[in-house]
């Protein structure tokens, strides 16, 4: 299920944001958080992402190595260079092909900490996590700002809460 | 390809069992859905859905519903797909395609096509399609292996395979339960709201005789895949493999 939630976020940020994949297309990445046992395989193709569990002996491209808090400060959008000069991340392989990675990780951020709330069990940051995430979502739709997506989000459900998008779609 | 296959627990000859699976089908396709809901409780719409998301499908694709019968994948995939792409329903059997014809129209989905056939040879060209999908079909086709080259063959580089199919329950506590309800209520439920107890008790058999996940996953790799894994749905009762061409 994780995998299918990292996967799901960063292929919703590819498309709603056209990025280009040319950096990684055909590349097989392994990101490894070691003190927490996580090993993930991204494989681009066809101008989306993977997320597999097992290469099936097929060589890897890039291999990232990182412990817990470096993995959080990447999906936070910590430069990978910074991380790289605290020597709190190895990288063995191209490192564009790794930014472009860290990059597409740290705009699909707030979905993992939402799917981290939702494990830790914690309602709360769970529902803000959802409304921020459905903040962005306009706000990459419209290409507009996230500061002024939310302002006028936080407006509209002062002044008319069930004009909010928040809200909208949400059976009482 | 072997002289005999199975149809449930039945060895049957092999050229017998597509005109027996069809006698199946054609037999329960109009209380399909109703069925289907019934058996599963529902479930089979979570299992659908997990598909669907694991899918990867995306505006502008091309996306093939193979065994595609009343067509609820072929809906979920048309909206997924929007007006940019295309989504072909295609089924071996004639009756589950009306079916499907008149499930879609009355979900106001016109804009997917309709193609008869067999899994086994499929009348597309090679590299076609972005994602190719048979839910609940697999276990009817008679030569898997020729089914899965197919789909292999038909799929673009970086193009999905999902194949949703009954499995290997997991839990031993579980599969006796499951067992029993398969043997003893399965049948009786098809006796009662589709008049039909024979057909059902072939689907629970067929269940049975199908490869469990390990099994399947070694056949999709044999077939060209690089890349197969299996998501267990509901203790293993169904499982979803997917993978990709590379």
């Amino acid at each position: 299920m994780f995998r299918l939630a990292v996967e799901k976020a960063l292929n919703r940020i590819i498309n709603v944001n056209n990025i280009d994949l040319a950096h990684i297309d055909n590349k097989i990445i392994n990101l490894r958080v070691e003190d927490i046992d996580l090993s993930l395989f991204f494989l681009c193709l066809n101008s989306r992402i993977f997320v597999i569990n097992n290469t099936h002996n097929k060589k890897t491209d890039v291999e990232i190595r990182m412990n817990k808090s470096s993995f959080l400060s990447l999906i936070k959008g910590a430069p990978l260079e910074d991380l790289i000069e605290k020597e709190d991340i190895e990288i063995n392989g191209s490192i564009k092909t790794a930014q472009q990675l860290a990059d597409l990780l740290a705009a699909s951020s707030i979905d993992i900490e939402e799917l981290v709330s939702k494990y830790t069990g914690d309602i709360i940051a769970h529902q803000i996590g959802l409304s921020i995430k459905q903040i962005k979502n306009i706000s990459l739709k419209n290409n507009g700002s996230i500061i002024d997506n939310l302002k006028e989000e936080l407006t509209t459900i002062l002044l008319a809460p069930s004009r909010s998008t928040i809200f909208k779609d949400r059976t009482p | 390809m072997e002289k005999t296959t199975h149809f449930g627990y039945t060895e049957v000859d092999t050229e017998k069992k597509q005109g027996l699976v069809k006698g199946v089908f054609d037999s329960v396709a109009s209380k399909y859905d109703l069925m289907n809901d019934v058996m599963s409780m529902g479930t089979h719409r979570l299992w659908k859905n997990y598909t669907i998301s694991s899918s990867n499908v995306k505006e502008g694709d091309h996306v093939l519903d193979i065994a595609g019968g009343t067509g609820d994948l072929a809906i979920k995939f048309r909206k997924k797909v929007g007006p940019s792409g295309k989504v072909i329903l295609s089924d071996i059997n004639d009756s589950m395609l009306h079916e499907g014809r008149k499930n879609l129209i009355n979900h106001g989905v016109i804009d997917v096509e309709f193609v008869q056939a067999n899994a086994e040879s499929l009348p597309f060209e090679d590299n076609t399609f972005d994602c190719v999908s048979i839910a609940f079909g697999l276990r009817n086709v008679t030569d898997k292996d020729a089914a899965l080259k197919q789909m292999y063959r038909v799929l673009k580089k970086g193009g999905v395979l999902l194949v949703l199919e009954f499995s290997k329950v997991e839990n031993q506590m579980l599969e006796k339960a499951y067992d029993f309800y398969s043997f003893n209520l399965i049948p009786k439920f098809g006796d009662y709201f589709a008049n039909d107890e024979d057909s059902y008790q072939y689907l629970a058999e067929s269940i049975r005789k199908h490869p469990d996940q390990e099994t399947l996953k070694t056949m999709v790799l044999d077939a060209g895949f690089k890349f197969c894994e299996y998501h267990n749905l509901t203790g293993g009762i169904v499982a979803l493999h997917k993978a990709v061409k590379t």
